[in-house]
């Protein structure tokens, strides 16, 4: 099956806990106080910690995996820009709508936002063409 | 001890580290961040985004990460598949550097290459921090 234009993704849903964060930070190997330290992110223009942008991406990319399988290991592409920061508590939402074919390719606008419909990450993914996209599967966490 | 992030000048090419996608940390990875399509297909493939995790990772033992980064966004090129267990080559180098009103905006470019030269994944990274922060991450 191929999704056409205006083919919705099946979204991923993932609620963004202090915890959660903490075992990125672990397996990123990334400590950055802004993700981890409640004290030291009180005091920056965050008011309290934001998750990583990478984990945020690692919902969108599940999403693209869910619908476009192997081949957006194999030759999928991203640009995206964080518009907002994810914060423990949030429900965070993955969406995206294929938006063009162009070049043999399946163009998508992509975004993340959270429960209160604030966009947190915005913009394109796109994936070739070859008809062995898996479809719509929603994943909720 | 390396230098912070925020003291890198345009231009400048990080050494190149190689790492391996273990597959002990590749399941922590995938435990961390709820991933539940990678594992719908077959063989055990590693979501990208674990790639460039662990190749920034990498990049960071060469660069310490200086406190209240913020990552400002991301393109990415996936270009082959890789397997747990494989061994990965990251390079990167400063891309663009600016400074304004206290704040490093800086992008970085990496590139990863399997064990035969064959590439992974490229991509850019633009990140702020704040110039001449204290300590690191």
């Amino acid at each position: 099956m191929t999704l056409d234009v205006g083919a919705d993704l099946a979204p991923v849903v993932k609620e963004i806990t202090q915890e959660k964060i903490n075992r990125y930070a672990q397996a990123g190997g990334d400590g950055n106080p802004l993700h981890t330290d409640p004290q030291f992110a009180a005091k920056t223009m965050f008011g309290g910690t934001i998750a990583h942008g990478m984990l945020i991406l690692a919902y969108l990319s599940e999403m693209m995996t869910a619908a476009f399988g192997e081949d957006w290991l194999s030759g999928g592409r991203l640009k995206v820009r964080f518009k907002a920061p994810s914060r423990p508590g949030d429900t965070v939402t993955s969406a995206g709508r294929v938006l063009r074919i162009e070049d043999g390719r399946t163009v998508c606008a992509v975004e993340c936002r959270s429960q209160r419909d604030e966009v947190l990450v915005a913009g394109e993914a796109d994936c070739p063409r070859t008809g062995a996209c898996l479809g719509p599967t929603e994943v909720t966490v | 001890m390396p230098p912070s992030l925020d003291e890198l000048p345009k231009g400048y090419q990080f050494p190149p580290f190689a790492f391996e996608l273990s597959p002990e940390w590749v399941r922590e990875y995938v435990t961390a961040v709820e991933d539940e399509a990678i594992g719908v297909l077959e063989g055990s493939l590693v979501p990208p985004m674990a790639v460039a995790t662990l190749a920034v990772r990498s990049l960071l033992e060469g660069a310490r990460l200086p406190p209240g980064a913020i990552h400002l966004g991301q393109d990415m090129s996936m270009l082959k598949p890789v397997g747990a267990g494989e061994r990965l080559t990251v390079s990167a180098q400063v891309a663009s550097r600016g400074e304004r009103q206290g704040w490093v905006l800086m992008g970085i470019e990496l590139n990863v290459a399997d064990d035969n030269h064959a590439p992974v994944m490229s991509g850019r990274a633009m990140l702020t921090m704040p110039a001449n922060a204290e300590g690191g991450s």
